[in-house]
């Protein structure tokens, strides 16, 4: 069967993590499997050790073990502060990105303990919003807010926000930050995607399925009978992400 | 797309099945003091129900949850006015003794309530504790159901307190809400160990990271076996079988459409999604049900 919408999940993982789990992704293998079963074109992939081992391995390891599969997954890779020299400095950072074809960085600042904020990531910060290079950032709406009030141009997109409405955390930044956009796994309020695109257009979210600490399939469902246009969920589905990736300027 | 389910084909394309319509046992209304939630209102609510094959839920307005006087008596409105689509169960708040008295005294008057929905983490006071007594006594004697808020690690609910309680009250049918969340291992055997347990689907095919939540949970705990969750359905099914699971969505918290997505793209057979959707409920709201038959 084939589904009336191309899907680009922004929010999926592979390889082997620390937490207890049901059914993962062990490989790339099993992950692109997970994806013809759903009916998914592409992820944003990011591999489980840039969560729970630390980024400095698992930046190469999603880079080495998605090599058979660079058609249906992007790599993503993870940061963190350059001070402690974990990670380079921003410039060259960067140019390990482009080297390696990286558009998308992702930011866990409660599991790997930093704060995302001028201090710790300024120059960093400041590289990203210049180019145009997406963060993905797994963290609650206050952090969110006040990395926003600081870089107010940068692309953020906040991922899992959710199960419980954050509405009253989100609106008023979506009508503050032109650059503030939000990953759908999560985002699974009854009429939630609907009341949204009734305020503020379709543009600023962008498909995700959490996948493999959320089960695919309700994302999919959701946003496929969801009460919008057709061209609002293809915006969603895989059109807003598409675009953003186009202006990334590496 | 390579799940080739005919019910999952049915509901993408059609957002409902014809044969394998949805039964909601666990559902609010009404505004919630902590979440704007777009699909509170009745009228938007039936509209999401039929446009997901939604043909029946059991519901608790949230008003129950602060003033279960005020809450229970427009649960009985909402029946009274829609009961094709709505049946409920009584809001019990354990620290207003007196009400519960009465309550009970007057159950056999109320219309289309199913049983009683006991949420202790959210009332604070244990589900084991002697204040839920007589209502566990009423229900037994009455083969009643109740719907316990229950959450792994919880002080007020956990699963351990639910197996004491299902041991001790045979003839009441516990549909354990949120299915113990977390404390899987044990809430799974639970429900397939003691014939009058079942686990509700609220909330289970999201993970669940309170750090993302800047004002916390109503549920106080949460352990790192909250934070994946893709796979549960299909451990749930091969522990506890189909037959020991239901649907719920929270609504209007969680989107039905979202829900059913879970079940449906998990990998059991549609003989199983037909048991966890609709056939289950059924079996338990046969007495509230048979006027659709």
């Amino acid at each position: 069967m084939k589904l009336k919408i191309r899907f680009i999940d922004c929010n999926c993982s592979f390889g082997v993590p620390g937490i207890p789990f049901f059914r993962i992704a062990k490989n790339a293998a099993e992950l692109v499997e997970e994806l013809d079963f759903c009916g998914i074109d592409k992820c944003l992939v990011h591999h489980a050790s840039m969560r729970f081992d630390s980024p400095i391995i698992g930046n190469n390891r999603v880079i080495e073990e998605i090599k058979e599969y660079r058609s249906r997954l992007l790599p993503t890779w993870a940061i963190l502060p350059s001070q402690t020299g974990e990670q380079p400095e921003a410039k060259i950072f960067i140019k390990k990105m482009i080297k390696n074809d990286i558009k998308i960085l992702w930011s866990f600042p409660n599991e790997h303990r930093y704060n995302l904020d001028e201090n710790t990531f300024g120059d960093l910060l400041q590289l990203l919003t210049k180019r145009h290079i997406p963060l993905f950032v797994k963290d609650n709406l206050l952090s969110i807010g006040k990395l926003l009030a600081s870089f107010p141009k940068l692309i953020v997109i906040a991922v899992n926000q959710g199960p419980h409405n954050v509405d009253r955390y989100l609106f008023p930044l979506i009508e503050k930050y032109p650059n503030l956009y939000i990953e759908t796994s999560s985002y699974i309020g009854a009429d939630a995607i609907e009341n949204f695109c009734a305020k503020y257009g379709p543009n600023k979210l962008l498909f995700g399925t959490g996948f493999p600490n959320n089960c695919s399939g309700g994302s999919i469902l959701q946003l496929i009978q969801a009460n919008i246009s057709h061209s609002y969920k293809e915006a969603i589905a895989h059109g807003n992400i598409e675009r953003l990736l186009k202006e990334v300027k590496l | 797309m390579k799940n080739i389910s005919p019910i999952t084909k049915e509901y993408l394309e059609n957002g409902y099945s014809k044969t394998c319509p949805i039964i909601d046992m666990h559902t609010h209304f009404g505004p919630f003091y902590r979440h704007h939630m777009p699909a509170a209102n009745i009228n938007k609510m039936i509209e999401i129900l039929k446009k997901c094959g939604v043909k029946r839920i059991v519901s608790v307005p949230h008003q129950s949850f602060s003033d279960a006087v005020y809450g229970n008596s427009i649960m009985q409105e909402v029946i009274d006015s829609y009961p094709e689509y709505f049946l409920g169960y009584w809001c019990i708040n354990p620290n207003y003794q007196d009400i519960i008295k009465r309550d009970l005294s007057n159950f056999d008057k109320f219309r289309g309530f199913v049983g009683f929905k006991f949420i202790p983490d959210y009332h604070t006071y244990p589900l084991t504790g002697l204040k839920y007594k007589p209502v566990l006594e009423f229900a037994n004697e009455h083969k009643l159901l109740i719907l316990v808020h229950t959450w792994g690690g919880s002080s007020f609910n956990s699963p351990q307190m639910v197996l004491e309680i299902a041991k001790e009250y045979p003839d009441v049918r516990f549909i354990m809400g949120h299915s113990g969340y977390g404390d899987w291992e044990l809430s799974v055997s639970i429900a397939r160990d003691l014939p009058n347990v079942y686990l509700e689907l609220t909330a289970v095919y999201v993970a669940h990271d309170f750090s993302m939540l800047p004002g916390g949970s109503g549920t106080p705990v949460q352990l790192l076996s909250c934070l994946s969750v893709n796979g549960i359905i299909e451990y749930m099914v091969g522990i506890a079988s189909s037959k020991k699971i239901v649907f719920g969505t929270d609504l209007p918290w969680y989107s039905p459409h979202f829900a059913a997505g879970a079940i449906l793209f998990a990998r059991i057979g549609d003989e199983q999604k037909h048991d966890i959707l609709h056939r289950n409920a059924e079996e338990l709201l046969e007495n509230f049900l048979k006027e659709d038959k």
